[in-house]
């Protein structure tokens, strides 16, 4: 096993985010034990790509996980998030939520896999994976994974990988919005899910900003 | 509703009722893979040259060729040269025309409608036994409307400039490992060929019986639906019970020109060996449609029940715009079952749509998985996949698994994908018990209710003989 080992012990909770290029991940796995829960939230901001491969164990029964990343990507960028996820002991629930833009020359790939031991009944897990391809030379691969060897489990994952909704666009236009504040807040409102899931207040509104920044530039660099 | 139950029973009783053996002398070549025994298929068969140059190129590349590990399967090794990979029923020379009454009288065992008079059935019918295609019914109605449908030995001798044109053109022959196989091996098959503008008018359908033991069954379907045809093509099998494992690797291709329309049905019943996972056939099979023309549509439905292994993912090119392609399927695994199943769609063309239903259900100690990619490639404008993926599981020794590979290379194309895995809710089957059905009753009709999307699609004939399987391959599964 991994000595970048992030272990939360019984009953304990952490919740955290990380800016990547700015915060180090300093931890490549990540265990939970009985009744312990994380909250763990990755951002990637433009021209930073990130690879991010993460094996999580959930050990102790009652464990709680929420892992969410947003990544938003330009130019040559490369994203590579890979989630290995085991549900080892009965009643543990996870939700992952990962949703990203990808424009120009820029390349996404997910990896997400869930694996239910056979003994860890009552497992809920959850997740998505959900990203906006905006340019012809940007690439989106996304991989999610169930193995299930329990049967009183609820596991769904959904994945898609598409454009701006037209009619979207065309409600806010019609409501004298231009079309590029539209796609704008279309983007903002796409994203935010993950944002939400950030417990600190002001951290929150920060990420928030940056991510209207990083929207703009979106949009007004074509 | 009597009628109902007394079925019921009836079917629940039965456990692979399939599994007779037909006492009917063989010709078998000898064991063992090589060039000789590839020359000597060839020669049995009457073959072209050209057709030997295609297998002995098929069995070089496969020669370099490595088994695929990347299933979540458990295959125990496989000696290829333990296989027999010929045997055909011995033709009584008295009366070559006819079709031996033993034979006869297995596919009326199977319900098969082999012989004409079983017109009202209104389904021309090819039957393969072993090796050899046995029969070819109601072709003089289908010649009449220009509708090649023949075992595929005669194709190549009746009609080699089609079968030249268009073989491995789908498959290549150096595709994968099984694909490989079949190319260099490959016995009889069904060749259809559907001209210009002409509508089928009547249900296609093969039937496959592997009867011989320690063979290997490797046949070869073409299908071709020329512009604006349309055809609806079912295929299905069965083989005896036997405590040995035998292998079935065929390869379907279908190509689909402009405006027309192709439906492939397929209900997968090979022995899926006994309760302890003994015996049963391996199921290594390579299907793939392109959709070549404009506007052109194919879809594929499968009920997979049997095979003690099976690995399958009929799959379809999205070549000319506008064309759509759909892929429904329901898998049961029960026992010591394996399957390893789902389907590809390659998005080429603009404004190209797929839809994947598919619908697993695992019991006992078996392992069944969805594996499927959807691939947009750069020039698919508009493109649009939808994907569903439900496993059902149980009891709690089975797995149930979800593979599904997205790649989308196009701003304007969209894919979605959905997976759910879950179990039979204790709700619904009190529900059930409490209006006096019983546990193994409620189960299958729980089931019935579960694949429902996907048996609708079926043809009417096949769609009852798959509800009525759906029911035995879950026998057991409960309590």
């Amino acid at each position: 096993m991994s000595d970048k080992v992030l272990k939360i012990a019984a009953g304990e909770q952490l919740d955290q985010v990380f800016v990547i290029g700015k915060d180090e991940v300093p931890f490549d796995t990540i265990v939970l034990e009985k009744e312990a829960r994380a909250n763990l939230v990755f951002l990637i901001g433009p021209g930073v790509g990130a690879d991010l491969p993460l094996k999580v164990d959930l050990q102790g029964p009652g464990a709680d996980l929420s892992l969410s990343g947003a990544y938003l990507c330009t130019g040559n960028d490369k994203v590579d998030i890979a989630v290995e996820l085991h549900h080892s002991v009965p009643d543990c629930t996870s939700r992952q939520l990962f949703k990203g833009i990808a424009d120009d020359a820029s390349r996404v790939s997910f990896y997400g896999k869930i694996i239910v031991e056979p003994n860890a009944q009552r497992t809920v897990a959850l997740q998505e994976n959900h990203s906006l391809l905006l340019s012809y030379d940007a690439r989106v691969n996304t991989k999610p994974q169930l193995e299930i060897y329990a049967d009183d489990v609820k596991c769904n994952h959904g994945a898609t990988v598409g454009r701006l909704n037209e009619e979207e666009q065309f409600y806010m236009r019609s409501r004298g919005i231009s079309l590029e504040n539209a796609k704008m807040l279309q983007m903002i409102s796409y994203i935010h899910p993950v944002l939400d899931l950030i417990v600190d207040e002001n951290l929150r509104t920060s990420m928030s900003e940056a991510l209207e920044k990083a929207v703009h530039c979106f949009i007004h660099k074509k | 509703m009597i009628e109902e139950a007394r079925l019921l029973d009836e079917i629940t009783e039965k456990e692979y009722e399939e599994g007779f053996v037909t006492d009917v002398e063989q010709e078998f070549i000898p064991k063992g893979l090589n060039e000789d025994i590839i020359r000597m298929i060839s020669r049995i068969k009457e073959e072209p040259d050209w057709l030997l140059d295609f297998r002995l190129k098929a069995f070089e590349r496969w020669k370099q060729m490595k088994l695929p590990t990347w299933g979540h399967l458990r295959i125990p090794e496989i000696d290829f040269q333990d296989i027999i990979y010929y045997a055909a029923p011995k033709k009584d020379a008295d009366r070559p025309t006819e079709i031996d009454p033993e034979l006869e009288k297995t596919f009326e065992k199977l319900g098969i409608p082999i012989n004409e008079r079983a017109a009202l059935a209104g389904i021309a019918v090819d039957a393969v036994f072993d090796s050899v295609s046995v029969s070819t019914t109601f072709k003089k109605t289908l010649a009449e409307k220009g509708i090649i449908f023949c075992s595929f030995s005669e194709a190549v001798k009746e009609y080699p400039e089609l079968v030249r044109k268009y073989l491995a053109t789908v498959v290549p022959i150096g595709d994968n490992f099984y694909a490989a196989l079949n190319s260099a091996v490959f016995s009889d098959g069904s060749f259809c060929y559907i001209p210009k503008g002409v509508r089928c008018p009547m249900e296609l359908s093969s039937y496959f019986r592997i009867n011989a033991s320690g063979t290997g069954q490797f046949e070869r379907t073409l299908i071709v639906a020329d512009e604006g045809a349309y055809v609806s093509y079912m295929e299905g099998c069965t083989a005896p019970m036997r405590d040995e494992n035998q292998l079935h690797a065929a390869v379907v291709e279908i190509v689909v020109e402009k405006n027309a329309e192709v439906k492939y049905s397929t209900v997968q019943n090979w022995y899926p060996g006994d309760s302890k996972g003994r015996g049963g056939i391996f199921n290594f099979v390579t299907k793939r449609g392109i959709c070549k023309g404009e506007n052109s549509h194919l879809s594929w439905t499968q009920v997979e029940t049997g095979s003690a292994i099976t690995w399958k993912y009929p799959s379809t090119i999205l070549k000319g715009d506008n064309s759509s392609s759909e892929f429904y399927s329901v898998a049961v695994t029960n026992n010591y079952q394996q399957a390893d199943t789902g389907t590809k769609m390659i998005h080429i063309g603009k404004n190209t749509r797929s839809r994947i239903i598919s619908k697993g259900i695992s019991a006992g100690r078996s392992e069944n998985s969805y594996r499927g990619l959807v691939k947009m490639l750069p020039g698919a404008e508009n493109a649009r996949n939808y994907s569903q993926c439900d496993s059902l599981l149980i009891g709690d020794e089975c797995g149930a698994h979800t593979f599904p590979d997205i790649q989308n290379s196009n701003p304007t194309a969209i894919v979605e994908h959905e997976a759910t895995t879950s179990k039979i809710s204790e709700d619904q089957l009190f529900y059930c018990n409490q209006r006096g059905i019983g546990p193994e009753e409620a189960v299958g009709l729980i089931v019935n209710g579960y694949a429902r999307e996907v048996l609708s699609k079926l043809p009417m004939e096949f769609a009852v003989e798959a509800q009525k399987l759906l029911q035995v391959s879950l026998e057991g599964s409960v309590g």
